[in-house]
């Protein structure tokens, strides 16, 4: 019995090294990611916050979480769905390139939709990666909401990287891991 | 005289059985060592810019580093890099007179390559991971040299020139197109030079097969490969010589498997091989280790054969055997070959070494071609390990330790620093260039110079 718990503690302690040696992306506060799915692999990815940082920072976690996602899944890869409105045709999309180089992932085409309320408005302003208008033009500190989303879908087998919009999602993962964090 | 008959005949038969059962023994020295990349085109062929455009890569070989527009492209991935930044360094100022014998071009992009990771302390060739993908030209044909090393027909697979299928070598989907591995006949620039360094004394790989029965057929013969400590001998015309003496040494480097043999074409069964790594400089002289290998032997008509070894190999030592010989970014330049698209196009087509824990492949299935001429293979008078060449243990400690904190690095994803003596010293912090002639600063020091000019 003594052994047993000897063995235990042992174990404890070396399972806390082995997670200290391990980058870990600190849990979302309630709410702050949200995932619905939509279908056969599909799923809406949203992440919410009140303290604005930067897009890059919070784009890349919402990318992170997409590839966590599809870890969860069991999936090998994913892609991003661009969430275009109407006429928001200003910025083209990406076209495929059978013969082209392969990527395991391309950042720059991970553009989710934002939306944002700002200076007490009530109301949600949405701005659109695709619609050629520069990205939110107000005072980041008067941002008091904002709701980033994607959609993705979650896909196995081998990846269609000649698809400019197929994310390989440990890939991805190892590249973000230590730079991302929930907002707040 | 039925009498007589028979016993004529009991001799013949009895003579014939012995002919059988006689031992016998071949050996060959691999004169030429390549990765079994099949180019399938025309090397006098040309369209616009593309380099040889063959079956396999639709837009030749790959052309990082090589063109100022490409160079803007990748360093546009580093976050911390400004749009004005990126198009200076694309474009390094000839302005003035340079005496850099090396060019402006060269010193630049090999310093900013190196370092190209989410932050401008981590160096890029030791944490890969930390980098974009900047993308990799693949193959996209479906004929390639291989095994078959799963028993599985997959989508990705490739069929054989003679129409096997299944063929398990995604190393050549990952890397057939990088410039320096690619060409017809065996032309690309590493092809040669670590085929030029083999020939020139450098390393020595020996195939011994033998058995009991026929040659031609034996179902229970045995093929052993391994290190040589005897130097490649040569002919007159400069060939690697028939009939030489070598010997094999049953070191970490030696594997003994057993064979069949059908119509003189050897097959071993599958398992795991050790035998020489391709090198072009001492530090890299090392074990190339095939899990689930494989070695076929297709005798040719004038003594020599073709051999092919294929298996599964760590994606962590064909990564680093590549790229820390020197250091990645002269490297880039100089074969213009990208390590970070490189280690990506590893990581997406493993197929083999499935890791338990993090529930990823580390291994992918590979091939590799040897040209064998006949030679005899024999055993040293006294076990012996492989020579330990003293005046380049400094280099091989450093090697071996750059190879260490990138395997660290990857495995923990935690950016590893640059080890004291590593070739990826040889640039300042940040992707400055440190001036030829001040000799190799140690990575601490590289860093105070740098925080100096800041």
């Amino acid at each position: 019995m003594k052994l047993c718990i000897v063995f235990g503690i042992l174990g404890c302690v070396a399972l806390a090294a082995g997670q200290a040696d391990s980058p870990m992306v600190p849990p979302a506060g309630p709410g702050v990611f949200t995932t619905k799915p939509l279908g056969q692999g599909t799923f809406r990815l949203v992440v919410t916050g009140h303290t604005f940082t930067s897009r890059s920072a919070i784009e890349k976690y919402l990318a992170y979480r997409a590839a966590q996602l599809t870890i969860e899944q069991g999936g090998q890869w994913f892609t991003f769905k661009e969430d275009r409105a109407k006429g928001e045709t200003a910025v083209p999309a990406p076209a495929r390139d059978p013969e082209g180089p392969r990527y395991s992932f391309r950042m720059k085409y991970f553009r989710p939709v934002w939306r944002y309320k700002a200076n007490g408005s009530p109301a949600w302003t949405r701005w659109s990666p695709f619609s050629g208008e520069p990205f939110i033009s107000v005072d980041p500190k008067s941002i008091t909401d904002f709701e980033v989303s994607a959609e993705i879908v979650v896909h196995k087998g081998p990846m269609d990287d000649a698809n400019p919009l197929a994310y390989e999602p440990w890939a991805l993962s190892d590249l973000l891991v230590n730079q991302v964090s929930p907002p707040k | 005289m039925i009498k007589r008959a028979l016993t004529v005949a009991c001799i013949g038969v009895v003579a014939a059985s012995c002919v059988h059962a006689a031992a016998w023994v071949k050996g060959y020295v691999v004169a030429f060592y390549d990765p079994a990349f099949r180019y399938g085109g025309r090397a006098d062929y040309s369209r616009g810019a593309e380099i040889e455009p063959g079956v396999d890569c639709p837009h030749g070989s790959t052309t990082h580093f090589a063109i100022p527009a490409q160079v803007a492209e990748s360093l546009s991935l580093v976050p911390w890099r400004t749009p004005k930044e990126v198009e200076a360094l694309a474009h390094p100022s000839a302005a003035g007179l340079n005496r850099d014998r090396d060019g402006v071009y060269y010193a630049t992009w090999r310093a900013a390559s190196a370092y190209r990771g989410y932050n401008r302390d981590i160096e890029t060739y030791i944490n890969p991971f930390a980098a974009e993908d900047p993308g990799q030209p693949e193959v996209t044909s479906r004929i390639g040299e291989g095994f078959n090393l799963d028993g599985k027909i997959k989508p990705e697979d490739f069929v054989s020139p003679d129409g096997e299928k299944g063929i398990d070598n995604q190393l050549y989907r990952a890397w057939g197109c990088d410039a320096p591995w690619r060409g017809a006949n065996g032309n690309g620039t590493l092809v040669l030079r670590s085929n030029d360094k083999m020939l020139e004394g450098l390393y020595t790989v020996v195939v011994r097969i033998s058995g009991n029965k026929d040659p031609m057929n034996d179902d229970d013969a045995t093929l052993e490969i391994g290190y040589s400590p005897d130097q490649i001998m040569k002919d007159a015309r400069g060939n690697v010589g028939v009939d030489y003496s070598y010997r094999i040494l049953k070191s970490g480097q030696y594997t003994k498997l057993k064979a069949r043999i059908k119509d003189g074409v050897v097959e071993t069964e599958q398992a795991d091989i050790h035998m020489p790594e391709i090198a072009w400089f001492a530090n890299q002289l090392r074990d190339a280790f095939f899990r689930q290998g494989k070695i076929r032997v297709v005798p040719n008509s004038d003594g020599t054969a073709a051999g092919l070894v294929g298996g599964y190999r760590d994606f962590r030592d064909l990564y680093t055997q590549n790229v820390f010989a020197q250091d990645g970014g002269q490297q880039g330049v100089r074969e213009h070959e990208d390590h970070v698209a490189l280690y990506y196009a590893l990581r997406r087509h493993a197929d083999g070494m499935l890791n338990a824990r993090t529930g990823r492949y580390d291994g992918i299935s590979s091939a590799y071609r040897m040209k064998l001429v006949p030679v005899f293979v024999v055993d040293p008078d006294k076990p012996m390990d492989i020579p330990v060449r003293d005046d380049t243990m400094r280099r091989t400690k450093a090697f071996d330790e750059t190879a260490a904190a990138m395997i660290r690095a990857v495995d923990t994803l935690i950016p590893q620093e640059v080890p004291p003596g590593s070739g990826e010293a040889a640039v300042g912090r940040g992707g400055v260039p440190i001036p030829r002639g001040r000799g190799r600063i140690p990575a601490n020091q590289a860093r105070n110079n740098d925080d100096k000019v800041k």
